[in-house]
């Protein structure tokens, strides 16, 4: 079985997806931004987590995406919308993984932060915003990433190519709007 | 039998997961650091999330695309005379291209509707372009090369390569992304 790899279809394929991904990072942009004053004067040193919290969002629901995509490839999970006892290791595996990774970002970050000598907020307002952002935003997006999941394998989308992507970006947008009304709340 | 252990996914997660906030930490630290530059021009952190990222979704479907071709054979981890790795590179170069600009274009609409004016929407349009052209160029290579480097070393890039090439991407992009607005915006 030889299918020949066809350059175009890659391209066609994966920017129609990017295309919208591209979307919604621009909305993430626009929080970002107008979290501007919070960065600057409100909350110092909060920016040190946001990377990392993003970026985490991104690799508990990928990997959340991709480990459904194969259990449903191979047969594991049934396309349907019931709980069953894998989905739930996977979905409570995921959040559980939020609060734990949130928490020790939020310890690492005022860690590193006092090692450069950066003003910060308290420890427990950092750890406390990062938590919850990320525990709220991973809920949101664990059971989004469920219905996305099972949606495309019954469309026929390739996990690798269009759910991955999707979520991720999607995470993006949520955990920069959960810390945003986070940061307002603390404040 | 169960499939999935909370324990075994938590506790092979984990440690990855803290390793990439260490990492994207940095792209915080970078933010910090440019903070004076940040009040001045804002606009440079509604630009971190899209070029962060678009630039992990592309390399994100590079990696999970290398890490099928790797398993199934079709590419070696090797760099000369490879015609499915060439193809996969150059669709990506194809993808980046076209959402970047894209992703650009918008910048520049959004730069002149805040009433930038034409000229420095244009060189905000082409700061941001040419930030996530070498940005992009410098995450495939790492993607490439930690692809190679984990199936050489036996690890399944499919569970290593995406978690750190998005936490790499993130200090590419973001140093990238504040070196050109500095030399092209003048802030």
């Amino acid at each position: 079985m030889s299918r020949e790899l066809s350059v175009k279809a890659i391209v066609i394929q994966g920017l129609s997806i990017l295309l919208l991904c591209a979307i919604i990072e621009i909305l993430a942009g626009n929080v970002f931004e107008g979290m501007k004053e919070h960065l600057t004067i409100m909350l110092p040193g909060l920016v040190l987590a946001i990377p990392p919290l993003l970026d985490l969002r991104g690799n508990i629901n990928g990997a959340l995406a991709s480990r459904l995509g194969t259990a449903l490839n191979t047969g594991v999970i049934e396309p349907k919308l019931s709980m069953s006892a894998e989905l739930k290791v996977n979905i409570i595996s995921s959040i559980i993984l939020s609060f734990l990774a949130s928490a020790t970002i939020g310890l690492l970050s005022v860690g590193v932060g006092a090692l450069f000598g950066i003003t910060s907020i308290s420890v427990l307002r950092i750890v406390t915003i990062a938590i919850v952002a990320g525990v709220v935003s991973g809920v949101i997006l664990a059971a989004i990433t469920v219905v996305v999941s099972i949606f495309a394998y019954v469309r026929g989308w390739d996990p690798d190519n269009v759910t991955a992507p999707l979520m991720a970006t999607v995470g993006d947008f949520l955990t920069m709007l959960s810390i945003f009304l986070v940061a307002v709340l603390v404040v | 039998m169960a499939v999935y252990s909370l324990r075994r996914i938590l506790w092979e997660s984990y440690p990855t997961l803290v390793l990439c906030a260490a990492i994207s930490l940095s792209a915080g630290l970078i933010l910090d650091s440019q903070m004076e530059s940040i009040k001045v021009f804002p606009l440079i952190l509604a630009m971190v999330p899209p070029i962060n990222g678009i630039n992990n979704n592309v390399c994100s479907i590079l990696g999970a695309r290398l890490a099928s071709a790797l398993h199934m054979g079709t590419v070696e981890p090797k760099l000369g005379k490879q015609k499915v790795l060439r193809k996969n590179t150059r669709a990506t170069w194809l993808m980046s291209i076209g959402v970047f600009w894209f992703t650009s274009a918008i910048f520049f609409v959004m730069a002149l509707i805040t009433g930038m004016g034409l000229a420095r929407s244009i060189m905000l349009m082409f700061a941001f372009f040419a930030a996530s052209m070498v940005a992009i160029a410098v995450t495939m290579l790492c993607t490439i090369g930690l692809a190679f480097l984990s199936y050489a070393k036996g690890l399944d890039p499919d569970n290593v390569v995406i978690p750190i090439v998005t936490s790499v991407g993130d200090v590419v992009g973001v140093t990238c992304l504040i070196i050109s607005i500095k030399i092209v915006m003048r802030v």
